[in-house]
């Protein structure tokens, strides 16, 4: 089996443009409507803060934990947390129960939104164009910060050894 | 209602003097022949608005148009339109303004808002989809833009409202009042801010949740991606390294070094300190964060830190043209104070263009001694100093002292002042010359001279010879008119160039995507337009490039024949005696003039006007589907 993908954010990368909104709605609709989206950039304009919110598919998921009918499951193929809407009474326990407030109601059906990895490619990820959301292996996380902090010790490791690295 | 997807097939009409409001459908024929946003304005300001509409009376319309883009995937299509007749120049008046705004009122089931008459006391629109209600005001009059968007977002209980506001500029009248939403985007240019002001409109408010459908869903998507691709993969590294990474103040350097960058209140174009004020330093030492308006994939915009000091703080980052404006225009090089005037521009709502290039020629009247203390109260407006730009954009918005002469712009004030101070009012139409200089780049002069709403650098500025891309300008416009096109000190075929890119900046606006994606860099062009606008809209005469060519053409002969009307002629098409007579004095440019009439020829032929009079004969009118405006508007010089 291959590696286990996280969704992870990076909000020192993310310019609040909001593609993933809208790249978001695209996918689950096929029209563009940033309030269906399931990702949500809280935006604090003046000060130029951007921070992408959205499911963390958590282990211990609290929204499963407490649906009353067993609505809510985790997908095999991409150990995403996903909602059986054929079963779900639209009760909205899940929305209260998230610690992160990354489920929203739509206000046309009633449903629970929450993302769904997008079947294993979810578009915020593909589509952002700063890596402020990022689809990747467990092993991979953190990785490009740890290098960009390495690398302040490139040139006193390279001195150190005589020039030798 | 339009059956035509990409729209929302609705149109919001306020009449603030008897407080009503409706909604009206959009028509078919609209879409077809204007596209959408600057394209349905300028067919609503012919319609409603005429040569005897005060700029500032209740009659006059401001028109806030979305296009069929606006709020969908495709790459930097969060903009939104302001159209109104102008108070600065009387004529033609628009501007356009990214963030977040114009999808929101998208999204919330507007196509436009059209707004006539006049509050007796301060208002503010608050829209919440179809829920629409005219609230008061009062309290948030004399606000900043900043603290008139907290206290409505506050009020209405949901940060995620997008506010487009004016500040104490716009409600002073100042007459380059801009409209600023999402704490700092504007729209700049022609005062629109002071049309708001003038019918008691402090605010307007949106919020939506609705959708924006596509005709063709995956073919649009298709369109989509290969945008996508051209500009992260075709242009992403020349993207990368310049507007990605340090946003527009890139170009002080770049355009320095082709001797086009005004300095001291346009009289030369080359400053041997840019570097000063320029891309690199701001991005070494100030630039804290990158921002980005709605769906961009460019990114330019960016904020600075300034970590001591009497302007201490976190603000947005000045562009390149207020770099230019509020800096080498009025030879400043203090970074600092040129930050701390364009934020107090963005908090007070004025164009920070008009407000540096005004300050520019009280300077070089001041120095020529036309201006004098008696005018000044006392206060010597003298060249570089960067805490007076400070002052006396705060004079300004507030119309104290000499800042009540300074609101006017360059040529009210001058000739309030007269004494010869008109010579150095670097005006077209009214407008303050944007910062390019047609000396050394000589078709941005016949931009400036022939722009409709006045010398401004987003009607149909070329960007093919400032960085000399051979290859664009040999598909557009064929091998043998390569030479000519790419050098700046050229005129030839300039004509036919500007009246190409008027027609192409034209749809971006109508659309509405950003400049930087049509105008600089080159990325698309009209065949990638007329795919968008087929795949989203369903519109069957743009599965033809042609059918959009024309409704280019239609929009930009509308919007002629709306200043024809006002009484504009060739003559008004013109630059002052600075880039025309006086050689450039320094630079890579120096003793170049810019010659002005030569492709000012072609560009009327190319255009369809009589070149006499520079208005659009009877012909093109016809052609265009434009007949009964025929024979109306004689062809005589007489104003």
């Amino acid at each position: 089996m291959m590696a286990r993908k996280f969704l992870v954010i990076n909000p020192e990368n993310c310019t609040g443009c909001r593609i993933c909104e809208i790249a978001c709605s695209f996918q689950h609709y096929k029209s563009f409507n940033p309030r269906k989206s399931r990702v949500h950039v809280l935006k604090v304009e003046k000060r130029g803060i951007y921070i992408p919110n959205v499911c963390r598919h958590c282990r211990d998921a609290p929204c499963m934990a407490s649906c009353p009918t067993g609505a809510i499951y985790r997908d095999k193929s991409t150990d995403g947390i996903l909602i059986n809407y054929d079963v779900c009474i639209r009760c909205h326990q899940c929305v209260i129960a998230c610690p992160f407030g990354a489920i929203t109601i739509d206000p046309e059906t009633s449903d629970p939104l929450k993302c769904d990895l997008c079947g294993g490619d979810p578009q915020c990820a593909a589509r952002c164009p700063r890596e402020a959301i990022l689809y990747i292996r467990g092993d991979r996380v953190g990785f490009d910060k740890r290098r960009r902090r390495s690398e302040a010790f490139l040139e006193v490791l390279s001195s150190l050894a005589g020039g030798g690295v | 209602m339009t059956r035509y997807k990409g729209y929302t097939g609705k149109c919001l009409r306020v009449d603030l003097t008897s407080g009503k409001i409706r909604v009206e459908d959009l028509q078919d024929s609209m879409c077809e022949q204007y596209v959408g946003g600057l394209g349905f304005a300028t067919r609503i300001l012919w319609d409603e608005v005429n040569e005897k509409t005060d700029p500032l009376g209740p009659e006059n319309r401001i028109v806030f148009s979305t296009g069929p883009a606006t709020g969908t995937l495709f790459p930097a299509a969060g903009r939104y339109q302001v159209n109104s007749k102008s108070p600065l120049t009387g004529v033609w008046g628009h501007a356009n303004s990214g963030g977040a705004f114009g999808s929101e009122l998208k999204y919330a089931g507007y196509d436009m808002m059209v707004i006539s008459g006049r509050s007796e006391k301060p208002v503010y629109l608050w829209i919440d989809d179809d829920y629409v209600e005219l609230r008061d005001a009062s309290h948030l009059w004399g606000k900043t833009t900043h603290e008139t968007t907290d206290m409505i977002r506050e009020e209405l209980g949901d940060e995620t409202y997008k506010v487009a506001c004016i500040g104490p500029a716009g409600e002073n009248l100042v007459r380059f009042a801009c409209i600023i939403n999402d704490y700092g985007d504007a729209a700049g240019r022609t005062g629109m801010g002071a049309v708001m002001g003038s019918k008691g409109l402090k605010a307007i408010a949106v919020r939506g949740s609705k959708e924006i459908q596509a005709h063709d869903p995956d073919a649009f998507l298709e369109v989509v991606d290969d945008a996508y691709k051209k500009l992260l993969v075709d242009w992403g590294y020349h993207l990368s390294v310049t507007l990605t990474r340090y946003g527009t103040p890139n170009l002080v350097e770049a355009i320095n070094s082709i001797g086009r960058m005004p300095v001291k209140n346009h009289w030369t174009g080359y400053w041997d300190k840019a570097e000063k004020i320029g891309g690199v330093r701001i991005r070494e030492e100030y630039r804290s964060k990158q921002g980005s308006c709605f769906g961009c994939l460019v990114q330019c915009k960016y904020m600075v830190r300034v970590p001591s000091g009497k302007y201490a703080g976190t603000y947005k980052g000045p562009e390149y043209e207020a770099i230019v404006s509020l800096g080498s225009c009025c030879l400043v090089d203090d970074l600092e104070a040129i930050f701390e005037a364009n934020h107090l521009c963005d908090l007070y709502g004025m164009d920070s263009i008009s407000m540096g290039m005004t300050i520019a020629w009280a300077m070089e009247c001041y120095e020529k001694g036309l201006i004098t203390e008696e005018d000044t109260e006392g206060i010597p407006i003298k060249w570089g100093d960067g805490d007076l730009i400070v002052d006396l954009v705060k004079k300004t918005a507030f119309k104290e002292g000499f800042g009540k002469i300074l609101a006017e712009g360059t040529r009210r004030a001058s000739e309030i002042v007269g004494r010869g101070t008109e010579k150095y009012a670097i005006q077209v139409k009214g407008l303050e010359v944007s910062a390019q200089d047609g000396r050394a780049h000589q078709s941005s002069g016949l931009t400036h001279a022939t722009a409709a709403r006045g010398a401004d650098h987003l009607t149909s500025l070329s960007c093919l010879e400032e960085r000399g891309y051979e290859e664009v300008a040999a598909a557009r416009y064929g091998e043998d008119k390569v030479q000519h096109l790419v050098d700046p000190l050229s005129t030839k075929h300039k004509g036919i160039l500007i009246k190409d890119l008027e027609d192409l900046y034209a749809i971006g606006n109508s659309l509405i995507i950003c400049w930087y994606e049509v105008g600089w860099p080159p990325v698309f062009y009209f065949d990638d337009m007329a795919r968008l606008v087929y795949t989203l809209t369903g519109m069957e005469g743009y599965k033809e490039v042609k059918t959009l060519r024309l409704a280019a053409e239609r929009i930009c002969t509308l919007r002629r024949m709306f200043n024809v009307r006002e009484g504009l002629r060739r003559k008004d098409d013109t630059l002052p005696e600075r880039f025309t007579r006086e050689p450039m004095p320094t630079g890579p440019a120096k003793g170049r003039i810019c010659h002005l009439d030569e492709m000012l020829d072609e560009y009327y032929e190319a255009r369809g006007c009589d070149k006499s009079t520079g208005v659009p004969t009877d012909e093109t009118l016809k052609r265009l589907g434009l007949g009964d405006l025929a024979g109306k508007y004689g062809h005589s010089l007489d104003r």
